[in-house]
């Protein structure tokens, strides 16, 4: 992949908590409108370096650039600069993390005013929008209490896309879902591959990741194990413990 | 003798009184859970009301209802008496309280696994439920313990020499009204101090427990 | 006998009436004095700067730790020392407002702690700043959280303003006390002040407790 292609690139990243090395020099090119699925057994670091991209978790070492603008992230990082980095990079967390005392319509409405200064009317029309993609329309004045753990994952979806980012980062999205309920969110997922958004999605979910993902990355122990075209990596895998995560996944 | 040793030297009875109410709550509580945790509805009924008066009136109106309302008639008591009593019905109330919150945090479960191994009700209580209920109700006896230390103040009214008592006679003799209050609140603040943080360990202890099992 | 008891109590009860509206106005008074104090301290406690964050928790603990008869006497007789002096009513005003700000901040700030972390994290995570967060998303959640506390607290100051007593300001203890000292009919009317106090606070708790199952069943999905 030529460099110039690459709207997010990851450099030596790495982190460490308690020392345990959760993320061990992690270097990464993500082409624009390219869908990427990270798997692995879990405390492989997939979610973590996840969380370094929009540096909800700052590394201790290695670079970050977003769209050709670099981010040394051993210094500090100005609050300008973070704010700039988050709104590109939208998230979408395994537990929803709605605010529960607003709607659903401001819950996507309000990073929209707050973030990006545009007027209630402004941001309620695109709420609505997203809303009317995700198939939530009708939810609009309704509670997160009130919705379900899928429907809560589109409006969540909804709110990060509100934003206008350039890169969606999900973190296990389907995880804390009823398998019907995950699927409304993949294929809510799958529509917005189609459009060109660049996604990075850490998954359990092998199907979503064979039929939807341009490539597919296997994480263990902090490092990057191997990656390649879904079909390739799941059919032809190269490490054995590629193969044995594999069938410990299909086993079930 | 300077303010500090005066007030040094009532520490043992602001103690005493304390500790004395918390014996007598700490019993007269188990009555009145008991009471509430009855088969008959009368005595729910009446162990609850009991409960909700003891913790609805100002404890100071109640030592003066005991002191200057019931001792001024047939009953004389000693201030000392009826500092004791009025503090130990509070205590009763609040710390029946605890021991019901601490009963409905064990398992319903565990009264289903004892009953199917055929324990009779007494052994239930005293072996399964009580050692469980009263881990969670350690740090909620605790905190009412610190609560109870500070309204020990409130039986320097009707003339108990503990204290707020006696820091009180020095402000008025000497005439400074500062630094006796400010040096009495620091002794309330050192003999409480460690009693918090002791019931913070509880909490967090019992909350490492609850987490492994 | 006991119709003598209650013409007794018919003529008690104005002037034990006068000295119920004098508690609740210092109650109220120091409940909304309290409140944004407590709010403020709380705030500060829960800022990141150690600079903000050590001299309200130590506040706050000094606050909570000495009983509120000390509290009321250092204001009262203490500060005319420093060169304050202050009505009785203003006292009692004074410290139950400190007392309250203390109690009220630690209750506070356990509300504020109580919001999720994956919130805030969202909150990170959409680029908002961190006072947006405080302010949209942290604040009035810790505020609902904590409120069935606050509210159980403020009956509790309620409770608590019958210290006044001790300063002399004609609140209903005191009305009931001198009554006393008069007639010598101590239990009579100090059992009528008890049962004032109760007609106050028993209702109270249970709108509290009603208030709080209605949130609980809100919140929960």
């Amino acid at each position: 992949m030529k460099q110039a292609e690459s709207i997010l690139s990851l450099r030596d990243v790495e982190k460490t908590f308690a020392g345990h090395k959760a993320v061990d020099g992690v270097s990464l090119d993500i082409a624009r409108g390219e869908v990427v699925a990270v798997i692995g057994p879990s405390g492989s670091g997939k979610s973590t370096m996840l969380r370094c991209i929009n540096l909800l978790e700052v590394p201790d070492s290695g670079t970050i650039s977003v769209d050709g603008k670099n981010l040394d992230t051993s210094g500090t990082v100005s609050a300008r600069d973070l704010t700039q980095l988050r709104r590109r990079v939208g998230m979408v967390f395994q537990s929803f993390n709605l605010f529960p005392h607003m709607t659903v319509l401001r819950n996507i409405s309000l990073p929209q005013e707050r973030v990006l200064g545009r007027s209630r009317e402004e941001a309620d029309r695109r709420s609505m929008e997203l809303l009317e993609r995700v198939g939530l329309q009708q939810k609009a004045d309704a509670y997160p209490a009130k919705c379900s753990g899928g429907q809560q994952q589109r409006v969540a979806i909804a709110r990060a896309l509100a934003l206008d980012p350039e890169i969606m980062l999900f973190d296990e999205p389907t995880s804390a879902l009823d398998p019907e309920l995950g699927l409304e969110v993949l294929a809510v997922m799958r529509q917005l591959a189609d459009t060109g958004m660049t996604m990075i999605v850490v998954t359990h979910e092998i199907h979503f990741a064979a039929t939807v993902a341009d490539r597919l990355i296997v994480m263990a122990d902090g490092r990057i194990l191997e990656q390649g075209p879904p079909q390739q990596v799941l059919d032809d895998p190269q490490h054995a413990r590629t193969r044995t995560f594999l069938s410990a996944i299909k086993d079930r | 003798m300077d303010v500090l040793s005066i007030i040094v030297a009532a520490i043992p009875v602001t103690l005493g009184v304390t500790a004395a109410s918390f014996a007598i709550g700490a019993l007269l509580g188990l009555v009145l859970v008991a009471g509430r945790r009855s088969r008959w509805t009368v005595v729910r009924g009446i162990s609850r009301s009991i409960v909700e008066v003891l913790r609805g009136i100002p404890p100071i109106v109640l030592l003066f209802i005991i002191f200057f309302g019931i001792g001024s008639g047939s009953l004389r008591m000693e201030p000392f008496q009826a500092a004791v009593i009025g503090l130990g019905l509070v205590s009763a109330a609040h710390l029946s309280e605890v021991y019901r919150g601490s009963l409905l945090a064990v398992p319903k479960g565990q009264f289903e696994a004892a009953d199917a191994l055929g324990l009779s009700r007494t052994t239930t209580s005293a072996r399964v439920i009580a050692p469980q209920a009263f881990r969670v109700a350690m740090p909620g006896m605790v905190t009412w313990a610190i609560s109870l230390l500070k309204d020990s103040a409130l039986v320097s009214t009707i003339g108990v020499a503990e204290i707020m008592s006696v820091t009180n006679q020095y402000a008025r003799s000497s005439g400074d009204g500062l630094m006796p209050f400010i040096l009495a609140a620091a002794v309330y603040i050192a003999i409480g101090t460690p009693l918090a943080i002791w019931s913070r360990w509880l909490e967090k202890r019992f909350a490492r427990i609850r987490k492994a099992a | 006998m006991k119709s003598a008891i209650f013409s007794d109590w018919a003529e008690w009860l104005p002037r034990l009436l006068d000295g119920l509206w004098v508690s609740v106005q210092v109650t109220g008074l120091s409940l909304i004095i309290g409140l944004v104090v407590g709010l403020l301290l709380a705030l500060a406690a829960f800022a990141r700067t150690r600079l903000l964050t050590w001299p309200a928790v130590l506040l706050v603990e000094i606050g909570r730790g000495m009983p509120a008869l000390v509290m009321l006497q250092l204001v009262y007789f203490g500060l005319p020392s420093v060169g304050l002096t202050l009505e009785t009513y203003a006292a009692v005003v004074l410290a139950l407002s400190l007392t309250t700000a203390a109690y009220t901040s630690e209750i506070i700030r356990a509300g504020l702690r109580a919001v999720p972390d994956g919130e805030l994290e969202a909150a990170d995570a959409l680029g908002m700043s961190r006072s947006d967060v405080m302010r949209f998303v942290v604040i009035p959640q810790g505020l609902r959280i904590a409120l069935p506390t606050l509210l159980g607290f403020a009956i509790l100051i309620f409770q608590i303003s019958s210290l006044a007593f001790s300063l002399g300001l004609p609140e209903l203890l005191s009305q009931a006390y001198s009554i006393g000292a008069n007639t010598f009919r101590y239990l009579d009317v100090l059992t009528l002040a008890g049962l004032l106090y109760l007609a106050v606070t028993i209702p109270a708790g249970w709108l509290v407790a009603r208030f709080e199952r209605r949130l609980s069943r809100h919140l929960t999905t």
